[in-house]
């Protein structure tokens, strides 16, 4: 365990909070006689004996909702199948800056406080019980749902000691419960989201249905930075079901770019979904494209190739890197090129927002509710508390849902209407006037010493400070430089994209760490491992939220697990080869080896084995599941149509252009996860960058050939 | 007939049965995922087989047996397939695996002992974000033993 780890964490994420909301709460009695006891944010029991537990973070599909609901039954003592789910509404005031789930830090940015907000619940109700028995706190425990006397066969639900419970102060000192009392954290628990999902009945916003709603679509500016000059809805208005057509006026984009960015568009408004479709095609609209309407993406590629020929700062520099690398005897260097992506999510983007003027209530997956709120307080001048954003599960986020541009659409639409409106998204509209995972240009050097050993990297690409986000493990000195930028701003708006520029960096790193290890003529395990085994922790100040320390020894213990796992080395002769990457992001771990084969020009990828330290796996089908997703994730950006953009307008429209990894394609993947006691950390995002360049390197590995750019089509593979 | 229910909708004829099911009827389980019939999200059955409702048209469904994903409990086999997704925890976000287990079904009722190559086709057209094919594969075969060992006590 790292103790001092564990505390900043502890220190940073309970505290003022939780006793803040311990102040005790009286009970409050439901329309059907029951009486609710919320003795903080996160749990709320009825005198029925109902037990919900009040998620903060969003449900994606990663299954935050689940393991926190495990975390919650455990400390709590609860069975987890009596366990009901709610979602918390956008809440500073509830959760401090706790709440919105992005780079992989749904567990690991509350478990702590929720662990200590049930621990002092237990506390409370345990009292509770011994007052009405008349006996000390010490002789009651609390088990499945219910305060039991110890010795005696005597129990009371939680719900018969409400009257008192919610009289009680919280003690002083609360008890955690060690890890041997765990029944379900550590266990491959299912929970509520999985019985939701395949019984049809997850409440995703997309099902939102209130009474004289009004659905709407949005025909968009397709160039990022146009404008609307004119339109006319005539015939629009005659397809049955479309009641009217209106302008929606852009919002700029914010310095922080997770708010605004709505573009230039005009509305349907419709008795249906289908009808406010069809009407947004027989709309006849004329914009002004503006700069960006002469460009593609390979204008903007080219953009950043000039920029790296420019003079630029050395911004962070590990183990005298800058003084090292003058010293070489040789050079090599490598760049690395991916493209612009879309995160895709099966669920299109929507909203509900109702404005009744002087309140305002939302329906949205959102991966940020409490941003959300905090913008549209912005927008709409209200202020916060009269804002509530009811916090939907999503199909599938990635990023993309951090970014509430979607949600400010309904606002504005509902602002002109005092009606309730929802947005939806067509699927074209996801990939033609979305947001996106900017396209990147990564350049590589080393100096190698006279045994090809490198002594010294630089790096200079699409990430400013590798040594924040603490990327780099390995011991050979390595320094950095400020990120390429464009000529003239973005030709698309930037989204966050599963992993974000991770991918980027890992892609680079990877191969061309593989590259290094061949130069040196190692094995490109052992060669990663003998770099490092001597790096040193490196200490996270910049962005404590972001995830802890950086431990190489974990990477290590990861790559050695692999190299068994994997049988690497040790296949025989035949068409199959290996390829290997290693990556550390936001405090996980995540080795992986790709089995592939190239036959009639093509890339059979067979199988990836993966091992993954995430610290203590609350629960490891999920963990596994996260990386069995993040393979065919990356195993998308490696082999398919990326987004591309010709005069400013994006080319892919929908899955037929953008295709994703099918079954037929998908190999058999094999997770392990290491055994730990250490603070749980993210799974969602660290299997994504090692897939690329695992593949890329087996690839090397089978033909000698160094592909260094995304995706791996067959023209490259026949050069 | 939808899920063993009569219905009937007041709504264009072209209007596809997705959005009939959806905003008319509120059976939800369906989903939106492309509106062309690429994804398979909006997978239901009709007579028995599997349709891409985001491009059927309501018109041409008159007197047709319609199941979805909430007409599950009256049909062994759908049932059957929801409990090995159950089991094997398939769904991530869960979006498409309404459109997943229906189809699933549909290529269970006609291959009831597929091998890999057989699952792979059949599922090739049904679309996953989240990457769940490895357990969708699980899931199909466990239910095929399932519903093998079912008929085998049968006889």
């Amino acid at each position: 365990m790292e103790r001092r780890n564990f505390f900043r964490i502890t220190s940073l994420a309970g505290g003022g909070l939780l006793l803040g909301a311990y102040l005790p709460f009286s009970c409050k009695s439901n329309d059907d006689g029951v009486v609710d006891w919320e003795p903080n944010f996160f749990i709320r029991i009825g005198s029925d004996n109902t037990i919900t537990f009040i998620c903060s973070q969003s449900e994606l599909g990663q299954g935050t909702s689940t393991g926190l609901a495990m975390v919650a039954a455990d400390e709590l003592g609860v069975s987890m199948d009596k366990l009901k789910l709610e979602f918390g509404p956008g809440s500073s005031e509830r959760y401090g800056y706790l709440q919105d789930t992005g780079g992989s830090n749904g567990l690991r940015m509350v478990w702590q406080s929720l662990r200590e907000a049930m621990a002092t619940t237990r506390g409370i109700l345990v009292q509770a019980a011994a007052q009405k028995w008349n006996v000390t706190p010490q002789e009651c425990y609390c088990k499945d749902g219910h305060i039991h006397r110890r010795g005696l066969d005597e129990k009371l639900p939680f719900g018969a000691v409400l009257d008192i419970a919610s009289t009680l102060q919280a003690p002083r000192e609360i008890q955690l419960k060690e890890p041997s009392e765990f029944k379900y954290i550590g266990k491959p628990i299912k929970g509520v989201k999985t019985k939701w999902a395949t019984t049809g009945t997850k409440p995703y916003s997309i099902n939102i249905k209130l009474p004289d709603m009004v659905y709407a679509a949005i025909e968009r500016c397709p160039v990022w930075g146009g404008e609307l000059v004119s339109f006319d809805g005539s015939k629009a208005m005659e397809i049955p079901g479309v009641i009217d057509v209106m302008e929606v006026e852009p919002t700029e984009l914010q310095q922080e770019d997770y708010r605004g960015g709505v573009r230039p568009g005009v509305a349907i408004l419709a008795t249906n979904t289908w009808a406010a479709f069809e009407g947004k095609k027989a709309l006849e609209i004329q914009w002004e494209m503006g700069k960006n309407g002469l460009k593609s993406n390979e204008d903007i590629r080219k953009e950043l190739e000039a920029d790296y020929k420019t003079k630029s700062e050395v911004v962070a520099d590990l183990y005298d890197a800058k003084k090292l690398f003058p010293r070489g005897r040789k050079y090599v260097s490598s760049s690395y090129d991916s493209p612009f992506q879309v995160n895709a999510c099966m669920e299109p983007l929507n909203a509900t927002a109702y404005h009744q003027g002087h309140k305002l209530e939302i329906w949205a997956g959102t991966q940020a509710p409490k941003l959300t709120r905090e913008r549209v307080a912005e927008l709409t001048g209200l202020p916060e508390a009269a804002i509530k954003v009811n916090n939907q599960p999503s199909g599938g986020g990635f990023g993309r849902r951090f970014f509430c541009d979607y949600v400010e659409e309904a606002v504005i639409l509902s602002e002109k209407l005092r009606k309730p409106v929802k947005v939806t998204w067509t699927r074209e509209d996801t990939f033609l006037t979305s947001k996106y995972h900017p396209l990147c240009k990564d350049y590589w050097e080393a100096a190698l010493d006279t045994n090809n050993f490198p002594i010294s990297i630089r790096y200079r690409g699409s990430i400013g400070r590798p040594g924040a986000y603490r990327c780099y493990p390995y011991s050979i000195p390595f320094m950095s430089h400020g990120y390429l930028k464009y000529k003239e701003g973005r030709l698309l708006p930037r989204a966050s994209w599963r992993s974000v520029f991770a991918h980027p960096w890992g892609l680079g790193m990877e191969c061309f760490i593989d590259e290094l290890a061949h130069n040196a003529g190692g094995d490109p395990i052992q060669f990663r491992l003998d770099v490092l085994r001597n790096a040193e922790v490196q200490e996270q100040i910049q962005w404590p939220w972001v995830g802890s320390d950086l431990y190489p020894k974990k990477l290590y213990n990861t790559l050695e697990q692999v190299r068994e796992k994997s049988s690497w080395g040790r296949l025989d002769g035949g068409i199959i080869f290996q390829g290997v990457s290693a990556i550390c992001y936001n405090g996980s771990y995540c080795s992986m080896v790709a089995d592939i084969s190239v036959q009639d020009g093509k890339i059979k990828v067979h199988k990836f084995t993966a091992v993954i330290d995430c610290g203590l796996a609350i629960n490891p089908s999920q963990v596994k599941a996260q990386i069995e997703g993040s393979i065919m994730w990356g195993l998308t950006a490696l082999l398919k149509q990326p987004i591309t953009v010709k005069e400013g307008v994006v080319q892919e429209s929908n899955y037929d252009s953008y295709d994703l990894l099918r079954m037929q394609e998908a190999p058999d993947v094999e997770v392990y996860v290491v055994e730990s006691q250490d603070t749980p950390s993210g799974t969602g995002e660290v299997g994504v960058p090692g897939v690329a360049p695992a593949v890329l390197n087996a690839l090397f590995a089978a033909t000698g050939k160094r592909i260094r750019q995304l995706p791996v089509t067959e023209e490259l593979l026949m050069v | 007939m939808i899920n063993g229910k009569r219905h009937s909708v007041e709504a264009p004829d072209a209007m596809p049965l997705l959005w009939a099911l959806r905003d008319l009827l509120d059976l939800n389980g369906t989903k939106y995922g492309c509106g062309k019939g690429l994804c398979g999200a909006c997978t239901v059955h009709v007579n028995g087989e599997a349709v891409r409702s985001c491009v059927t048209p309501i018109s041409s469904l008159e007197d047709k047996e319609i199941t979805t994903i909430e007409g599950a409990d009256g049909n062994t086999l759908l049932k059957t397939v929801q409990q090995a997704w159950y089991d094997e925890d398939v769904p991530q976000c869960g979006y498409c695996q309404s459109g997943q287990i229906m189809n699933a079904a549909a290529f269970l009722s006609n291959n009831q002992n597929p091998d890999d190559d057989a699952i792979n086709t059949a599922m090739n057209g049904n679309l996953c974000r989240c990457g769940t094919y490895v357990r969708v594969r699980k899931a199909i075969r466990n239910a095929a033993k399932k519903i093998n060992g079912e008929q085998a006590l049968e006889n």
